[in-house]
């Protein structure tokens, strides 16, 4: 089913997108499908999980399986069909709403996202003044929340009334704020968090959750959403848009009518009834937290231009710029002591000889890598602690040995280049556990991207060789140690394996990771400006895999 | 040679500092790991298969700390980013030679190392009344007196195979410094004859002790 989405550069696993394509823009931003053991999660998928979702015909008839709509659902506004993919493509870059950001500075910190809170009555334009700031932003790591995934589940009684139009979804009370405060605290945290899926058929939270990283910036909207004093107290930046009643009205009876077959009478009689006495009670005097307030929504460029001046301001604050900053920040400092360079032989320089020269064919490159990974692995083994055992041999004597303390080891790999260190792997541990992160740089930005994970369920437990080909400025192999650090592996059990590493790499992660052990075959001392490490072996992984431009 | 990780508690550090073999005789440098495969290996209750597991992991580092003494000469090349690497490079020129049976356990790894590399063979057998060692079948490249030889033979408990093996050897014109022998254990007596006998042959070993694994063979090739 996934398979109607467009996804732009990036694994189709790395997001558990709605299949329909046509869902509310928050649920698909920051989706990382973490799950140990969901490889179908968008498969058996049947409910749209948001309230703002349009059943539009063509795509109901595409999938079969159109569902009516049978309640009301006055508080959010598509501004108009905004796409779930995970790449959002404006005019001039773009911009990934899935996937997990380099959510820490310099020193391997996470630092705090911008929440801008996007408050605004019914059909007012929350989401297209959302989309627009997210387009104008520049940013390449956004999330956006909202309010409408955190409904609380309904009982029976309540989901007759909903049926019947006479369930009050405009009040505070139907929302679960303490879930919503909760979750947000996290995402600025930048700790991982499950969003519920409200299905809005059965008014209950489906099994499945929506998995969200925190990012640059976290946009949260919804119309109660200055109505709850902690949440206010979370927000950088408060936004009210107030659209005329009459627009808004308007709005909604074009979308209930035209887009969701939904008789004039009933809107009406809901609007009265909930709607409006929920903007003039709650909505409207909640206006005064409001930092800004935009007339007339998603139209007004000017304010969504001042909106998005004033964050970037914030973001270049708290240093959002990565990767440069990392190249620079040490020189001439002592190599680190949780680095273990493999002991130089001849035959070790001999293999870098090989691989280095970038006129050796690929039989040879992988030949040589495959040689001098083996003994890199088998170094970092010996790394892990043992305990002395005696043992019996069949010559009727008694041998002081020694066996590793822990069977439990996982090697974690990062694409793709550390994918070439996992047959090594296997080769010296039977039965070793395999866990895989993919991680990119981005092109435009030079920042590495989260895309994909794949971890033993219970990890933690695991001493953890990370497996990496080359570590120049560190950033891929830090967002990596981060994310195990997620997982609750202690910092100390993770031992970082790579084949050549540059200088600067080793300080980074050295210095933000202190307990993490490095393991390498050489430390080369330059960095070039395009991250390449000097004299270096290239990009690893394209003369490995034979994918090189020319 | 490098030490690393050198575990000074263990019994082959004593034996190495209580017995000297002359400079030629060199030990693999031994860490936990190598111990935790000799601790396999030597184990009467591991199962076969994972014995030829941890052999096959213990021969491959023995395979290339043995290619370590091979010379090499100096060579630069040019990296991918236009930058020079001040690397090395072997000299052509060498060959293994497996002492039938147990040491042709040790041709994987030497292959596993070097691809195309040639390899000879030599059936010695001692003689069941005498124990005197005779040698039954020999083939060697035809140009092996010009070649640097590694002689493999995992196990040495007396040292008259490996002596007899390479006196065949010598008689086909290999220079003795010519010679590596790559072995797995070995016991302070094969390791006293061996060096006494062939002082400028270089002998390569994972750990000296006076009980050698002699299941070796068999367990590794099933017939026991």
């Amino acid at each position: 089913m996934s398979s109607s989405l467009d996804f732009a550069d990036v694994p189709s696993s790395a997001s558990s997108d709605r299949s329909d394509g046509n869902d509310d823009l928050c649920y698909d931003f920051g989706s990382i499908d973490i799950d140990a053991d969901s490889g179908e999660t968008s498969a058996d998928y049947t409910s749209p999980p948001s309230p703002a979702r349009i059943a539009s015909p063509r795509l109901a008839t595409l999938k079969g399986q159109k569902r009516e709509r049978t309640l009301s659902l006055s508080k959010s506004s598509t501004g108009g069909g905004i796409k779930s993919e995970t790449v959002l493509r404006t005019r001039h870059r773009t911009i990934y709403t899935a996937g997990r950001p380099p959510w820490y500075d310099a020193q391997g910190q996470s630092f705090e996202p911008f929440v801008i809170g996007i408050c605004g009555g019914s059909a007012s334009g929350k989401t297209t003044v959302s989309r627009k700031i997210i387009e104008a932003l520049d940013v390449p790591w956004v999330t956006l929340i909202s309010m409408d995934s955190f409904y609380k589940v309904l009982n029976e009684e309540e989901h007759k009334l909903a049926f019947q139009n006479m369930y009050d979804f405009d009040h505070p009370d139907a929302f679960d704020f303490q879930l919503l405060i909760e979750t947000l605290q996290k995402l600025k945290e930048s700790k991982r968090v499950e969003v519920p899926v409200y299905n809005f058929v059965t008014h209950g939270r489906e099994k499945r959750t929506k998995t969200m990283y925190g990012a640059n910036v976290i946009i949260c909207e919804g119309i109660l959403l200055f109505t709850n004093s902690k949440l206010l107290e979370m927000m950088d930046m408060k936004v009210f848009i107030d659209t005329d009643s009459d627009i808004r009205l308007a709005r909604r009876l074009k979308r209930d009518i035209m887009e969701r077959g939904r008789d004039l009478e009933g809107v009406i009689m809901q609007y009265n009834r909930f709607v409006k006495p929920s903007f003039d009670y709650y909505i409207a005097p909640s206006v005064i937290h409001a930092d800004l307030i935009v007339p007339r929504g998603g139209e007004n460029q000017v304010a969504i231009n001042l909106i998005v001046q004033h964050v970037h301001t914030q973001l270049q604050l708290r240093g959002v710029k990565l990767r440069s900053k990392l190249v620079k920040s040490h020189v001439d400092q002592p190599l680190p002591q949780t680095l273990k360079v493999l002991p130089s032989t001849p035959q070790i320089i001999g293999m870098h000889t090989f691989i280095r020269n970038r006129d050796t064919s690929r039989d040879e490159f992988i030949f040589y890598s495959k040689r001098l990974i083996r003994l890199l692995i088998e170094y970092a083994l010996s790394l892990f602690s043992f305990k002395d055992v005696t043992i019996e041999t069949p010559q009727n004597i008694v041998y002081q040995g020694k066996r590793i303390e822990s069977r439990k080891i996982c090697g974690v790999s990062i694409l793709r280049a550390g994918e070439t260190m996992e047959q090594a792997l296997c080769d010296v541990l039977k039965d070793v556990r395999l866990g895989k992160i993919l991680i990119q740089t981005n092109m435009e930005t030079d920042e590495p991207e989260l895309y994909y994970l794949r971890l033993p369920k219970d990890i933690k437990d695991y001493r953890i060789m990370l497996m990496d080909a080359t570590v120049g400025t560190g950033a891929a192999a830090m967002m990596a140690i981060r994310v195990l650090l997620d997982h609750d592996v202690p910092e100390e059990n993770i031992l970082l394996c790579s084949l050549l590493m540059a200088e600067s790499g080793v300080h980074s992660i050295a210095y933000a990771f202190p307990k993490v052990k490095i393991v390498t075959t050489a430390v080369d001392v330059e960095i070039n400006e395009k991250f390449y490490i000097i004299p270096g072996i290239g990009n690893f992984g394209d003369r490995y895999f034979g994918t090189e431009l020319e | 040679m490098t030490k690393v990780n050198f575990d000074k508690s263990a019994i082959i550090s004593k034996q190495c500092k209580t017995f000297d073999f002359g400079h030629n005789f060199k030990l693999l440098p031994t860490n936990d790991l190598i111990k935790e495969l000799q601790t396999v290996i030597r184990d009467k209750n591991t199962y076969r298969s994972d014995f030829v597991f941890n052999a096959d992991r213990l021969i491959r580092l023995i395979v290339e700390e043995g290619l370590n003494q091979l010379p090499y000469e100096p060579h630069q090349v040019i990296t991918p980013t236009d930058e020079v690497y001040y690397g090395l490079k072997f000299i052509k020129g060498n060959c293994g030679v497996s002492i039938v049976r147990s040491g042709e356990a040790m041709e994987q790894g030497l292959r596993d190392c070097c691809r195309s590399i040639r390899i000879g063979k030599i059936l010695v057998q001692s003689d069941e009344d005498t124990h005197e060692a005779r040698v039954l079948y020999a083939k060697f490249p035809v140009d092996i007196s010009e070649r640097r030889v590694l002689l493999m033979y995992p196990i040495m408990s007396t040292g008259n195979t490996v002596v007899k093996a390479v006196k065949v050897l010598k008689d086909h014109g290999v220079k003795e410094h010519n010679i590596i022998l790559l072995n797995l254990f070995c016991t302070p007596s094969a390791a006293t004859l061996v060096t006494k006998a062939f002082p400028s042959m270089i002998v390569l070993t994972s750990e000296v002790h006076p009980v050698a694994p002699n299941h070796f063979g068999q367990k590794y090739f099933g017939t026991d």
